[in-house]
C-alpha cells in the first residue's frame, strides 16, 4: 500500500514536470526505486520462482538470531520440516493433465467402423464357385443289357475330353463336378446305367411314335412334362427336376422308323433338353451329345466360356433401364408414333422377368423429333435404295442432336440402354444397312456393346410415290412394331452375351422361347453372371479394405461398416447356393453383393483430401497443451527438487543434533 | 579353456546359418511381392467409348485465357465426336457476362474474333463455385451423394479412354484452383490409382497447361495413363497473344499450339499421339512440352529418344517379371560368397 503511494506520487511529479529535466527525473525515479525496492521487497518474494528467497530470508533472520557459527555449516541445515503445500499443489495440477491426458485422446479418437478384415482375406477368390450339373441321355431304342453302362462311359469320356480341349476357361462355372447317366428305354421297360437314379426318368413316359407325328414345340412340350415330371422328387441326396440338387440337363435319343434314310435331325428346345430324330449310329449320338452338353447347355454356345466383360450390362447397382426412343429424323415429311405402352409392355415383361434374378430391369420410351443422323448415306442402284455400310456405322449416333439420356428412373449407378427406332427422311428414304459381302441386312439394325442398338425403320410411305402431303400423325402398326421389338430382343441377347447365330453344323433348330432366352440360356446367363459378380464384389471390398486401412484417419461410418458386412454374407449365400445348384438365387444374392460392396466403395464420404493427417492433428493442440505442459512440468520438477534439498537439509540437523545432544 | 575354445566354433557355425537364413527370407520378402504385384492387363477390355473431363481452375478477369483454353478444347472435342453427355466441363463462367467484357456473352480465342467459343451448344457441368477439389475428386473418384444427376458423373467404364485437361495457374507439385485451394500431385496420383482399380478407365490422356506442369505427374505410377505437360520443373508457361481490343491475353501457348494440330483433323482422321508430340516446338512454345509415356502400353511409332527417361525404362525392363530371378540369384549368390570370405577372414 505504502509502495502505491509512493509510484502514484512520483507518476504525479513526472507529469507536472513535463519531461523537461531528464536528469532530476532519473535521480527521482531511482529514489524512488530505491525506495520501493526496500519497502516492496517481501512483496517480489511471493513469485513462485522466487521461493528460494523466502527460505533464505528466513533464514537471514534465522541466521541473526542463532548465536554460533560460521555460515557454511548453517545454509544446509534447517530446524523445521520443508513445507508442503507447494509441492502438493503442483503435482496436483501435474497429475490432473496426466489424468485428463487419456481422455483427451479418446474424445479426439476418430469413429472407425469395424470392418472384417479377417474374414475379406479368408474368402477364396481363384476358384469359381463349382455348380454341379447332371447329365442325363435318354435313348428310346432295344436295349443290350450293358448298352446303358457303355453309352455312360463313352459320354462322360467324350466331355472330359471336350474340357481338357478347353483347359483355359472353364466350363462356364459348371466346372467341377458333373454326372453322367443313361437311360435306355426299350418300350416300356428300361435299363439304367450305374448312376442314374430313378427319378429322372419314368419308363415309358413317352412313345417314340409321337415324335413323327408332331411339330417341334409340341414335341418340346412332350418332352418337358415328362421329364419334368417327377420335379421335386428325391431318392438319397439326389433330387430331380431343375429345382434343388443340380439342374438336369437331358438329351433324348429316339430311333428313327425303319428304313428312314434322312438325315437325323437334332433340336435343342427351349427347356433344358434336346433331342435328336432319325438313322445315327452310336458313335455319332455320343459325339452330339457331347457337343450338346459342353459347348450348349454348359458355355451357352461360345466356344471359350471365359468372361467377357463387355457383355454385362448391369448397373452396379444391380439395375438396368431400357430406353427405347423412335426418332423422327425430320418431322416436315413424317411423324410417327407408336403404342409401346400396350404392345411393347406386353412383349418384354416376359424378358423383363427371366433377367429378374440379375438385373433389376425398368423400361421407359420416348418420341424425340428432328433427329438427323450424323453420317451421309450413298445411293446403291442395285439395291435401289440409300446405303450405310459398316464403316459409317460408328459415325450413325448423333449425340449432339439425340438427346437420349433424359431418363428420369435411372439413378446415378444404373446402367441406361439405349434401344432407337430411326424413321429416315425423305430423301434418304429407304435406308438399309449393308454387310460387308454387299447384301442388305436383314434386320437392319445394329448393336453398340454396353450402349444399346438402333433399328431403321423404313415408313411404307416411302416405297410409294410419295406425292401426297403427310401431314398427319402416322402410327407404326402393330405388326410392324412386334417386328421391331423382336429385333429389340435378339439385340438384348446380344448385349447380355448370348450368342444368338448358331451356324453350326448338325443342329437343325434351335426353338426360340417367348421369354426371349430360352432357360439352358438363362443358366448359363445367371451362372456366368454369378461368378463374375462375387468375384467383383471381393475384388471391390479387398479394395475398399486397403484404401481404409491406408488412410488410418479416415472416419469410417457405420453405413459403410454394415454395407460391408451384408455384402459379404450375400456373397456367401450366392456361393453356396452356386455349389448346391440354384442358379437363379445365387445370381440374385450375387447380384446384391456386388451392389452393397459398390454402395460401400463409392461411399460418398471416403474423400482423402477430408480427412486430417496426423500434423494436422498436432498442429492443432499443440501449440496451446506444449508450452502450458512444459511450464507445468517444470514447476513440478523445480518443487521436487527443492522440497528433496529442504529435507535434506532438516535430515542434517536432526543428525547434527542428535550428534551433539 | 578347452571349453572355450570348443564352445566359438559350433555357436559361429550356427550363427552363419541362422545369418544364412534369414537374409535368404529377407531376399525371398523384398523379391517375392514383385513378380505377384503384375496389374492387370487393360488389353483385355474393348475399347467402347470416350470420355473428356476439362477443368478450369482460374476465376477472375484477368484469366480469361484460361476460360479460352478451356473452350476451345472443348469445341474441338465436341467436333471430333464426343457428345455432350460424355464430356464434364468445369470452369468458373465468370468472363463471357463480365461485366469488364466489351463483347458481352461472347469469348474469343483469338484476336482476329473469328470464333465464338460460347455461342453454341456450350454446357457447362460446373460453374462458378461448384468447381472445387473436392468435386472434380468427387467426379474421378465417382463418389458422389445420391442426389447428383447423371449429367454431372463420369459414367465411364473399363473400355472408356479418357481425357483430361486442366488449366489455370500451378507451381510445383500443385495446381491452383479458383484461388483459395490446391491440388496436390499426390491427390491426383492416388485418384488416378483409385480409378485404375475400379477399372473406371482404359486409357487416360491428362493434359495439363500450367506453370511447372510436369510436376502435377511425379507422383503417377497406375498404368494405362499418359501425361502431356506444357512446361518442366522451374519452367513457366506463357500467354499466346495480347488481345488489345477484350484488353488480356486471349489463349497459352500450349494450347494454342494444341488447337492448331486439331483444327486439320476431323472425325474420321487418325492420326496419332507421336505426331501430336512432334508438333510442338520448344522455342515457339518459350517452355518445353514435357510428356510422360512409360506408363503407357501401347506402342506410340516413335524411337525413344526421350533419354532422360532410357535409364529408368532399362532399370524397369530389368526389374520385369523374367529378369528378377536372375537378378536375386546373383544378389544371393554374392551375398554368400561375401559371408564366406568374412567368416573365413574373421576366424
Amino acid at each position: 500500500m505504502g509502495a502505491r503511494g509512493v509510484v502514484g506520487r512520483v507518476g504525479l511529479h513526472r507529469l507536472h514536470m513535463g519531461g523537461g529535466d531528464g536528469g532530476t527525473a532519473r535521480t527521482v525515479k531511482s529514489g524512488v526505486h530505491h525506495r520501493t525496492a526496500q519497502i516492496s521487497k517481501p512483496v517480489q518474494l511471493r513469485t513462485a520462482l522466487g521461493s528460494d528467497f523466502v527460505g533464505k530470508e528466513r533464514e537471514c533472520k534465522t541466521n541473526s538470531l542463532e548465536t554460533d557459527s560460521p555460515s557454511s555449516a548453517l545454509s544446509d541445515r534447517r530446524p523445521t520440516t520443508p513445507g508442503k503445500k507447494r509441492l502438493l499443489l503442483t503435482l496436483s495440477v501435474l497429475l490432473s493433465f496426466l489424468a485428463g491426458l487419456p481422455f483427451l485422446l479418446k474424445s479426439t479418437e476418430i469413429y472407425r467402423s469395424p470392418l472384417p478384415y479377417a474374414s475379406l482375406s479368408s474368402l477364396p477368390r481363384s476358384d469359381p464357385p463349382s455348380v454341379p450339373c447332371r447329365f442325363h441321355a435318354l435313348f428310346l431304342r432295344p436295349a443290350d443289357p450293358d448298352l446303358a453302362d457303355r453309352l455312360a462311359l463313352s459320354i462322360s469320356d467324350e466331355l472330359r475330353r471336350r474340357r481338357r480341349r478347353s483347359a483355359d476357361h472353364p466350363f462356364g462355372c459348371c466346372g467341377g463336378d458333373f454326372a453322367v447317366s443313361v437311360t435306355v428305354d426299350s418300350r416300356g421297360s428300361c435299363v439304367g446305367s450305374g448312376a442314374a437314379p430313378a427319378c429322372l426318368w419314368s419308363c415309358g413316359a413317352v412313345d417314340p411314335a409321337e415324335f413323327a407325328g408332331r411339330d417341334d414345340e409340341a414335341v418340346d412340350e412332350l418332352l418337358d412334362s415328362a421329364l419334368n415330371g417327377g420335379r421335386g422328387e428325391c431318392s438319397g441326396t439326389i433330387c430331380c427336376g431343375g429345382g434343388g440338387g443340380g439342374t438336369v440337363y437331358s438329351v433324348v435319343v429316339v430311333q428313327g422308323e425303319e428304313g428312314d434314310e434322312r438325315q437325323a435331325r437334332v433340336v435343342v428346345g427351349k427347356h433344358r433338353h434336346a433331342w435328336m430324330v432319325g438313322r445315327i449310329d452310336e458313335e455319332d449320338a455320343v459325339s452330339m451329345i457331347g457337343k450338346i452338353f459342353a459347348k450348349y447347355f454348359m458355355n451357352g454356345g461360345v466356344e471359350n466360356g471365359g468372361g467377357k466383360e463387355e457383355f454385362m450390362p448391369v448397373g452396379s447397382d444391380g439395375s438396368v433401364v431400357l430406353s427405347f426412343s423412335l426418332l423422327n429424323a425430320d418431322p416436315n415429311d413424317w411423324v410417327y408414333d407408336w403404342e409401346f405402352q400396350k404392345i411393347g409392355e406386353n412383349m418384354l415383361a416376359p424378358v423383363a422377368e427371366a433377367l429378374a434374378p440379375i438385373a433389376n430391369i425398368s423400361i421407359e420410351s420416348q418420341v424425340l423429333y428432328h433427329t438427323p443422323k450424323s453420317s451421309n448415306s450413298l445411293w446403291d442402284d442395285k439395291l435401289d435404295s440409300w446405303i450405310l455400310s459398316i464403316g459409317d456405322l460408328p459415325f450413325f449416333v448423333n449425340s449432339n442432336e439425340w438427346h437420349l439420356d433424359t431418363s428420369i428412373s435411372a439413378t446415378g449407378r444404373s446402367k441406361v440402354l439405349q434401344f432407337v427406332v430411326y424413321v429416315p427422311s425423305a430423301r434418304e428414304c429407304p435406308l438399309y444397312l449393308q454387310l460387308p459381302d454387299g447384301k442388305a441386312s436383314k434386320t437392319n439394325a445394329f448393336i453398340s456393346p454396353m450402349w444399346g442398338g438402333v433399328v431403321v425403320w423404313n415408313p411404307p410411305q416411302c416405297s410409294s410415290d410419295s406425292q401426297k402431303m403427310h401431314t398427319a400423325r402416322n402410327r407404326i402398326s402393330a405388326q410392324d412394331l412386334q417386328k421391331i421389338l423382336e429385333v429389340f430382343v435378339g439385340q438384348l441377347r446380344l448385349l447380355f452375351g448370348v450368342n444368338s447365330s448358331h451356324k453350326e453344323s448338325g443342329i437343325s433348330k434351335f426353338i426360340a422361347s417367348e421369354k426371349g432366352f430360352t432357360e439352358w440360356e438363362l443358366d448359363v446367363l445367371y451362372r456366368h453372371h454369378a461368378c463374375s459378380n462375387i468375384l467383383s464384389c471381393l475384388t471391390t471390398l479387398e479394395s475398399l479394405s486397403n484404401l481404409v486401412q491406408s488412410l488410418p484417419r479416415m472416419i469410417v461410418t457405420d453405413e459403410i461398416g454394415k454395407q460391408v458386412k451384408l455384402s459379404l454374407e450375400a456373397a456367401y449365400l450366392a456361393q453356396r447356393n452356386a455349389s448346391l445348384g440354384i442358379n437363379d438365387a445365387s445370381a440374385e444374392s450375387s447380384t446384391k453383393a456386388r451392389a452393397l460392396a459398390e454402395d460401400a466403395f463409392f461411399h460418398p464420404s471416403i474423400m482423402s483430401i477430408s480427412y486430417s493427417s496426423i500434423e494436422h492433428y498436432f498442429a492443432i493442440y499443440m501449440p496451446f497443451f506444449a508450452p502450458v505442459c512444459l511450464h507445468v512440468l517444470l514447476a513440478a520438477i523445480k518443487e521436487v527438487k527443492r522440497y528433496r534439498r529442504e529435507r535434506a537439509k532438516y535430515l542434517a540437523f536432526l543428525a547434527a543434533q542428535a550428534g551433539s545432544s | 579353456m578347452a571349453i572355450d575354445r570348443r564352445r566359438p566354433k559350433p555357436s559361429r557355425r550356427s550363427h552363419f546359418v541362422i545369418r544364412e537364413t534369414l537374409l535368404l527370407l529377407f531376399l525371398l520378402l523384398i523379391c517375392a511381392p514383385s513378380p505377384s504385384s503384375s496389374s492387370s492387363s487393360s488389353s483385355s477390355s474393348m475399347h467402347n467409348n470416350n470420355w473428356a473431363v476439362l477443368v478450369c481452375t482460374s476465376r477472375f478477369w484477368f484469366n480469361y485465357r484460361h476460360m479460352a483454353n478451356t473452350l476451345s478444347l472443348y469445341r474441338t472435342v465436341k467436333r471430333l465426336g464426343i457428345p455432350d453427355e460424355r464430356i464434364i466441363l468445369m470452369l468458373a463462367d465468370d468472363m463471357a457476362c463480365n461485366a469488364r467484357n466489351t463483347y458481352p456473352a461472347q469469348v474469343f480465342n483469338n484476336e482476329n474474333h473469328q470464333l465464338n467459343l460460347y455461342g453454341d451448344n456450350v454446357e457447362v457441368d460446373y460453374r462458378g463455385y461448384e468447381v472445387t477439389v473436392e468435386n472434380f475428386l468427387r467426379v474421378l473418384t465417382g463418389r458422389h451423394d445420391s442426389a447428383v444427376p447423371r449429367s454431372k458423373r463420369l459414367l465411364s467404364d473399363e473400355g472408356s479412354h479418357i481425357l483430361l485437361y486442366m488449366t489455370g495457374h500451378g507451381g510445383d507439385e500443385f495446381l491452383k484452383f479458383q484461388d483459395s485451394e490446391e491440388l496436390q500431385s499426390h491427390d491426383l496420383a492416388d485418384v488416378v490409382k483409385q480409378m485404375k482399380e475400379k477399372n473406371r478407365f482404359k486409357e487416360l490422356l491428362i493434359m495439363v497447361d500450367t506453370c511447372q506442369a510436369a510436376t502435377l505427374f511425379s507422383q503417377l505410377n497406375s498404368p494405362g495413363v499418359l501425361a502431356i505437360g506444357s512446361s518442366m520443373k522451374g519452367e513457366n508457361s506463357y500467354s499466346h497473344h495480347l488481345d488489345s481490343d477484350i484488353g488480356v491475353s486471349v489463349v497459352d501457348r500450349f494450347t494454342f499450339y494444341t488447337l492448331t494440330f486439331f483444327e486439320k483433323l476431323n472425325m474420321y482422321s487418325n492420326a496419332s499421339l507421336n505426331s501430336l508430340f512432334a508438333s510442338y516446338n520448344p522455342t515457339l512454345l518459350m517452355s518445353t512440352a514435357y510428356y510422360r509415356t512409360d506408363l503407357y502400353e501401347r506402342p506410340l511409332n516413335e524411337d525413344r529418344s526421350c533419354s532422360s527417361y532410357e535409364w529408368l525404362k532399362v532399370l524397369q525392363d530389368r526389374l520385369a517379371d523374367e529378369k528378377s530371378d536372375t537378378i536375386v540369384m546373383y544378389g544371393l549368390g554374392t551375398m554368400i560368397l561375401l559371408l564366406t570370405v568374412s567368416t573365413w577372414l574373421s576366424t
